[in-house]
């Protein structure tokens, strides 16, 4: 079973229950972040996020190098004092393109797994709903879609759109949308057959009522979990489309470009390839072991300090 | 055999939808497809000719109907780059994309589901965290740089050791199969990789959830050791979940087929689909995007009774369920 966070009198909860239930809230978020923290992986994790979120925050405002400082003399140096990691074909300074990219792909990644979160929730919300019709609609509809690759979801919106963020953002939102109703289907569905829903439809709760205090709290888990592995992919999938040509529109700084522009020089300049791959393959690793150290810290099952809070 | 059918019934509707998505996505193009078709400064009765040969100056429903109809006799039309019919050149991009995909997928299952055991297996935790950390990097290499890091080893010309050919495929196609076979190892060796690591990751956790059931207790009982009953018992247990995933991870292949494609130079359906869409021969993309999608709602279709055939469990609760209703 899941931990009783709501129990039978969730409506008319007085506020001494609410302002304890939210330092119990308090209490588990703080037991999670310590114990995802207390592993090496975790710790890594979390460091390694913390640096791109300051990379991208320091790039608004400032690069190394101008980014469009570009000088045909310098093209293709290799790494110096002033160039770190060398410069491209244009004579752009590498590194400056790649701080400059952490911004976009972490834009990118924060709107991709926003749309994919509210997205799956409002299917998985449709699923629990007690209309017949819009729960096997909705069922229905993430069965048929889920087959279809974010790929072609991206050349299909690639065709009117052109290259540009919202194709990347639409279309694997979309995908990860619809994995992620799928994924937390079965736990919603017990929380929805569950005595404490059905006490609390009896004393009169409204369906968003239900949806709110009792079916998301169940579903925050592993939604959690399966977001935060879904934002490793979109940076993955950033990194492909832009290579496809439908994804960040040229201009734009993103890693996805950087290591693009790269690779039709891989035969003499094999060492510019190196660095943006090597960014995209550590932060999505960070962002895997986050989730993994997430899915760890956030199960009773695993996490003996959140069992006492639950208790 | 109702689920049959209204699975059946799911897949026709599916494809309907997905058809007027795409339908619909290049009908809201801003100008019109022939417009685009016919390029910047192109007079304005070639653009009408061009209307009235593509049929777009008929009305939507119409011009629905006639894709539709084209579909269904197999008639996909002309690319307007090479006049030659749509259907042939999308046969001599699969007869690429479909043995680089199985390929790939071979390599992935002979790499992962292995590796996935012997993660649960491990012994000591250092062994253990070895293997965690080997299947979450190998899942979060780009294919495109992992492609690139395999010219750079092995490639002939760039590659530290000159075994394999980077770029191309042979002329004469499949008639020379060595070679083909030769210029298809690295590419799907990118693309086993990157879907090996994540079925190892999804064999060790279908694997660990059973590790605690009845059955493996039940297998040791009966005088088998533990990684003997995982193996032998857990894998077939596992098995309907790791068919799911397995059709689950070609829709995750095709989007690496596509970076690998254009990066290894392969006609494929990927890197064809890719040009088609950079030379704004619509009418090709129409199609092609399609068939792909038809293909992936096919494989859904194909992995849902499989898993059903594979679990009897899910029949018998079905059948109490029809009984009961």
């Amino acid at each position: 079973m899941r931990e009783p966070i709501s129990t039978a009198k969730p409506v008319s909860a007085s506020k001494a229950q609410q302002s304890g239930k939210l330092s119990r809230f308090w209490r588990r978020t703080r037991i999670v972040t310590s114990s995802v923290w207390a592993k090496p992986e975790g710790k890594f994790a979390v460091l390694i996020l913390g640096l791109w979120v300051l990379a991208a925050l320091v790039s608004l405002v400032w690069t190394p190098q101008p980014l469009l400082a570009t000088n045909g003399y310098e093209a293709w140096q290799t790494p110096s004092r002033i160039h770190l990691l060398g410069t491209d074909g244009t004579g752009a300074d590498l590194l400056s393109w790649l701080l400059a990219g952490s911004s976009t792909n972490l834009a990118i990644c924060i709107l991709t797994v926003s749309f994919a979160a509210a997205l799956g929730t409002l299917l998985v919300a449709a699923t629990v709903s007690r209309s017949t019709a819009l729960s096997n609609t909705s069922i229905v509809l993430v069965d048929a879609l889920i087959s279809i690759p974010t790929v072609l979801i991206a050349l299909i919106l690639a065709v009117p759109m052109g290259a540009s963020v919202a194709v990347i953002v639409l279309a694997c939102g979309l995908g990860y949308g619809l994995n992620l109703a799928r994924v937390v289907r079965p736990q919603a569905l017990l929380a929805a057959n569950a005595d404490y829903t059905y006490s609390a439809l009896s004393s009169g709760a409204s369906g968003w009522q239900i949806l709110i205090s009792h079916i998301l709290p169940n579903i925050a888990q592993p939604m959690a979990v399966q977001l935060s592995l879904s934002a490793g992919t979109s940076i993955l999938a950033e990194s492909g489309l832009t290579y496809l040509g439908v994804g960040v529109p040229s201009g734009l700084p993103s890693w996805g470009h950087s290591l693009a522009t790269s690779v039709k020089f891989i035969a003499v300049y094999p060492l510019t390839v190196l660095w943006p791959g090597l960014v995209v393959t550590v932060v999505v690793v960070a962002l895997n072991l986050f989730g993994d150290a997430l899915r760890d810290a956030i199960d009773p099952a695993s996490n003996a300090a959140l069992r006492k809070v639950a208790a | 055999m109702r689920f049959l059918l209204r699975r059946l019934l799911l897949f026709a509707l599916a494809l309907l939808a997905i058809s007027l998505v795409i339908f619909a996505a290049l009908r809201i193009l801003p100008g019109d497809v022939a417009t685009i078709m016919a390029g910047l400064n192109a007079p304005p009765d070639r653009v009408e000719a061009l209307r009235a040969q593509l049929g777009l100056n008929r009305s939507l429903p119409q011009q629905y109907g006639d894709w539709m109809l084209g579909l269904l006799h197999g008639d996909f039309g002309l690319s307007m780059l090479t006049g030659r019919p749509i259907a042939a050149q999308v046969g001599s991009r699969a007869a690429l994309t479909f043995p680089l995909i199985t390929l790939g997928l071979a390599i992935a299952l002979i790499v992962g589901i292995p590796l996935g055991c012997l993660s649960l297996m491990a012994s000591s935790s250092r062994l253990r965290s070895f293997y965690h950390i080997l299947s979450i990097v190998g899942g979060s290499i780009p294919a495109l740089w992992g492609g690139l890091l395999l010219i750079l080893l092995f490639s002939r010309g760039v590659g530290l050791v000159g075994l394999l050919p980077s770029q191309g495929f042979p002329e004469s196609g499949w008639a020379d199969f060595g070679q083909a076979l030769e210029s298809l190892t690295l590419p799907a060796l990118t693309l086993g990789i990157l879907v090996g690591a994540s079925l190892m990751r999804y064999t060790r956790s279908a694997l660990g959830e059973l590790a605690d059931s009845g059955w493996i207790d039940m297998a040791r009982a009966c005088g088998m050791t533990h990684n003997q009953a995982l193996v032998r018992v857990g894998l077939r247990l596992a098995l309907p979940q790791l068919v799911s995933v397995v059709g689950l991870t070609f829709a995750e292949m095709i989007t690496g087929a596509m970076v690998v494609e254009n990066l290894f130079a392969l006609p494929g359906l990927g890197s064809g689909l890719v040009t088609d869409l950079g030379n704004r021969d619509l009418i090709a993309v129409q199609s092609e995007l399609f068939m792909l999608a038809a293909f992936f709602l096919g494989v859904g279709l194909i992995v849902d009774l499989l898993h059903r055939a594979l679990d009897p469990r899910l029949k018998a609760s079905s059948a109490v369920g029809e009984v009961n209703a």
